[in-house]
């Protein structure tokens, strides 16, 4: 079971809220779904400003807003999508706009091949079944406000099996964009992953849109099951326009001997935060989670991660870093549960800030539960500037002071970029990031 | 002229005053020892002749080449060709050895008005510096002093002087950490980089360095001044008679 975050104790939401309920286009199940979403939240409501697990950024912005959804999908070419699509790169390339799948700005090539990908809309026969076997199951509405109005919300989603033993050798990328509005809009991207056992794959969630007068509303929400001794790297890239909204939750469900890995990328929009939750389930499973963000001017990112350790034998890894410039404010909230059967647990956890100017502010905090006593849990949290001491070094043997502090910063990300496990997403946020450290005025380092 | 100039330098950190007026002169091809206890102000002197930020210069100069060099910046001191091994050089994690001596080699060249090296020269240099401190391979790839033991620490050291060819050498405790075997390496290449035109300046606590490395003058340092130099005598005579003989004798 997942771990179900305290309903009771969340106050119903101050701002009274009639939760959208998304098309159904004739399916009765998703007609269903929709509603039972709705219903979770007229009992559970906004997160409440006391809740623990929400007093660190503050959500009124969001809650405050009168958030319409998209009526269908905007207008939006390949000229639009330049900056953010990865097919240029050979990546697979899934694009919806504002929510609604789009074939036409979609590279699929042989991708049907190897995989079954499905929009919830024109699922049938199996496929349908399948979806509803997992749909809603890592993820339930109840887990928080915004998983539940993305329940009730959603326009469509896409269902990604990945059958028994299939290697997927080029990465795949899903590209949620949201084009321009005349109102504030919100729209929920809904992915559900199935990796069946001994499968393998790198999943690219990109989040991108298009600047407006009015703050977008992104809430998405994404479930994943590892089966048994798959290889599942997911990547999520936030590069929403600087004024926009975002909230994520990812829940992912880690089978016997499987691994998963994750990197959090956060580079864009104005208020980010993100919930993984990731239950190792059986023994032998792994899970990698990393976290790069790179903020400035009067950016909030708020990480929290949950590794729900409910049995024996299973590693888990946590690195977070930030580079927080200008006025940026960082959370970072790793929770490690280790229930009373997941004896041998090892688990490491790291949170790693570099603060670029006086003003940036980091909140780190580990949570650590631990209800078995074999366990090795270990945890650590470090944040400053540039080290004076690595900085006096390099400059000793001739490299000026710019050219050391960039160094610096780079070796600091590169940490994290370096543990990327597919080469070509290595190599593309790579680029992404010297894009991003070029924009804080941090000259690029080439090799 | 002389290489090294100092006249009368005080300097204070944190608000605590720690050389109290040093007067040194360093001459091209000279090796000049300073020894002194713990805590007597070597490092301090080597912290401030390389531009450290923490420390203040509270009176007194630093000609360096016909230079004052107290107003530069710590590269722009490496480009003039002084050089720190430090005494515990710092780890960093995500920069590679090779890439950053790269950079470092290419910003003194350009400051001299030289051109740059390319990656097969840059290969060809370190190759030569790495076979004379009987280093691995591997050491170039990986991050500067990342896990390394305190005696690969030093060597790295010693190896990127070789590479920079500064005209003054700084050693701060370089013997420090040493086992015998790796201290007659590091010696080796330091006695290589010893010819008519550079300085070399040995900061030690203990004689033992002093065997490999001899040299032309010894100074000690006790409270942030220097109370008595001499020849390479005056460190066996300290040697043997310990930094106590001379509470007495100043
Ligand atoms: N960065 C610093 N901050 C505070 N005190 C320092 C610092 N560096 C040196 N000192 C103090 O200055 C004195 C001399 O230190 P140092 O130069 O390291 O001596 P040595 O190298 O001869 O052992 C010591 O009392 C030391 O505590
Ligand atoms: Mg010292």
């Amino acid at each position: 079971m997942t771990q179900t975050v305290q309903t009771d104790q969340r106050l119903k939401g101050r701002t009274a809220h009639t939760p959208h309920i998304g098309p159904h286009h004739g399916h009765k199940w998703l007609e269903e779904f929709h509603h039972a979403g709705a219903a979770a939240f007229e009992k559970i409501g906004w997160p409440s400003a006391d809740d623990e697990q929400w007093r660190y950024i503050n959500i009124t912005p969001i809650t405050q807003t009168s958030f319409r959804p998209a009526a269908g999908p905007g207008s939006a070419g390949r000229g639009e999508l330049a900056g953010v699509s990865l097919a240029g790169r050979g990546f697979y390339e899934l694009v919806f706009v504002d929510g609604y799948f789009s074939p036409e700005l979609s590279e699929i090539g042989d991708l049907a091949r190897l995989i079954e990908f499905q929009c919830f809309h024109d699922a049938s026969g199996d496929r349908t079944d399948r979806i509803r076997r997992y749909l809603g199951h890592e993820l339930p509405a109840m887990s928080n406000g915004f998983a539940a109005l993305n329940t009730a919300g959603f326009s469509d989603g896409i269902f990604l099996y990945l059958p028994a033993g299939v290697a997927v050798q080029k990465p795949i990328h899903i590209l949620w964009f949201t084009t321009r509005h005349a109102r504030p809009t919100v729209v929920f991207p809904r992915c559900l992953i199935s990796a069946c056992s001994g499968s393998q794959a790198t999943i690219i969630q990109s989040f991108a849109s298009l600047e407006s007068d009015h703050p977008p509303l992104t809430n998405a929400a994404t479930e994943v099951i590892c089966g048994r001794d798959s290889r599942l790297e997911l990547i999520k890239l936030e590069r929403e326009a600087p004024h926009a909204f975002h909230v994520a939750n990812e829940a992912v469900h880690v089978h016997a001997g499987a691994k998963f890995q994750s990197l959090t990328f956060n580079a864009g929009a104005l208020l980010v935060r993100n919930n993984m939750t990731v239950h190792l389930a059986e023994p032998f499973g792994e899970a990698t989670l990393n976290g790069l963000t790179i903020s400035s001017g009067n950016q909030r990112v708020d990480n929290h991660t949950t590794l729900d350790h409910a049995a024996e034998n299973c590693p888990s890894h946590e690195l977070y870093k930030s580079l927080l410039a200008g006025n940026a404010t960082g959370v970072f909230r790793g929770k490690i549960l280790v229930r009373p059967d997941a004896q041998k647990t090892d688990s490491k956890q790291t949170s790693k800030t570099m603060l670029l100017s006086d003003d940036a502010v980091m909140n780190s905090q580990p949570q650590l539960e631990i209800y078995a006593n074999d366990v090795k849990c270990t945890h650590g949290s470090t944040t400053g500037p540039i080290d004076e001491e690595q900085l006096f070094y390099l400059q000793s043997r001739g490299v000026s002071a710019a050219r050391a502090r960039s160094l610096l910063t780079y070796a600091f990300a590169g940490d994290v970029l370096n543990r990327i496990i597919h080469p070509e997403v290595r190599e593309t946020l790579s680029t992404l990031t010297s894009e991003c450290l070029h924009q804080l005025h941090i000259e690029s380092v080439e090799s | 002229m002389a290489l090294l100039e100092v006249d009368n330098l005080s300097a204070r950190v944190q608000g605590r005053d720690i050389l109290k007026g040093i007067n040194l002169t360093i001459n091209p091809g000279e090796v000049h020892a300073i020894m002194g206890p713990n805590g007597s102000g070597k490092s301090t002197l080597a912290s401030v002749l390389a531009g450290r930020d923490n420390y203040e210069v509270t009176g007194g100069s630093v000609q360096f080449n016909g230079k004052d060099i107290l107003e530069m910046s710590p590269d722009e001191r490496a480009c003039e060709g002084l050089f720190l091994a430090f005494q515990y050089p710092v780890e960093i994690p995500g920069v590679s050895t090779s890439y950053f001596l790269k950079a470092a080699v290419n910003a003194i060249r350009k400051y001299r008005g030289e051109p740059e090296l390319d990656a097969m020269d840059f290969l060809k240099l370190i190759k030569e510096k790495m076979k004379l401190l009987e280093m691995d391979q591997s050491f170039m790839n990986r991050s500067i002093n990342e896990g390394f033991s305190g005696g690969e620490k030093k060597r790295n050291e010693i190896f990127q002087m070789t590479v920079l060819d500064p005209k003054l050498c700084i050693l701060d405790e370089t013997d420090s950490g040493l086992d015998i075997d790796a201290l007659k390496i590091v010696s080796q290449g330091v006695n290589a980089l010893r010819n008519p035109t550079r300085g070399i300046l040995v900061v030690t606590h203990y004689q033992r360095l002093l065997n490999y490395i001899v040299p032309d003058f010894v100074h000690v340092l006790r409270d942030g001044r220097i109370i008595k130099s001499g020849d390479k005598s005056l460190a066996l005579e300290l040697e043997a008679k310990g930094y106590g003989w001379l509470e007495n004798a100043a």
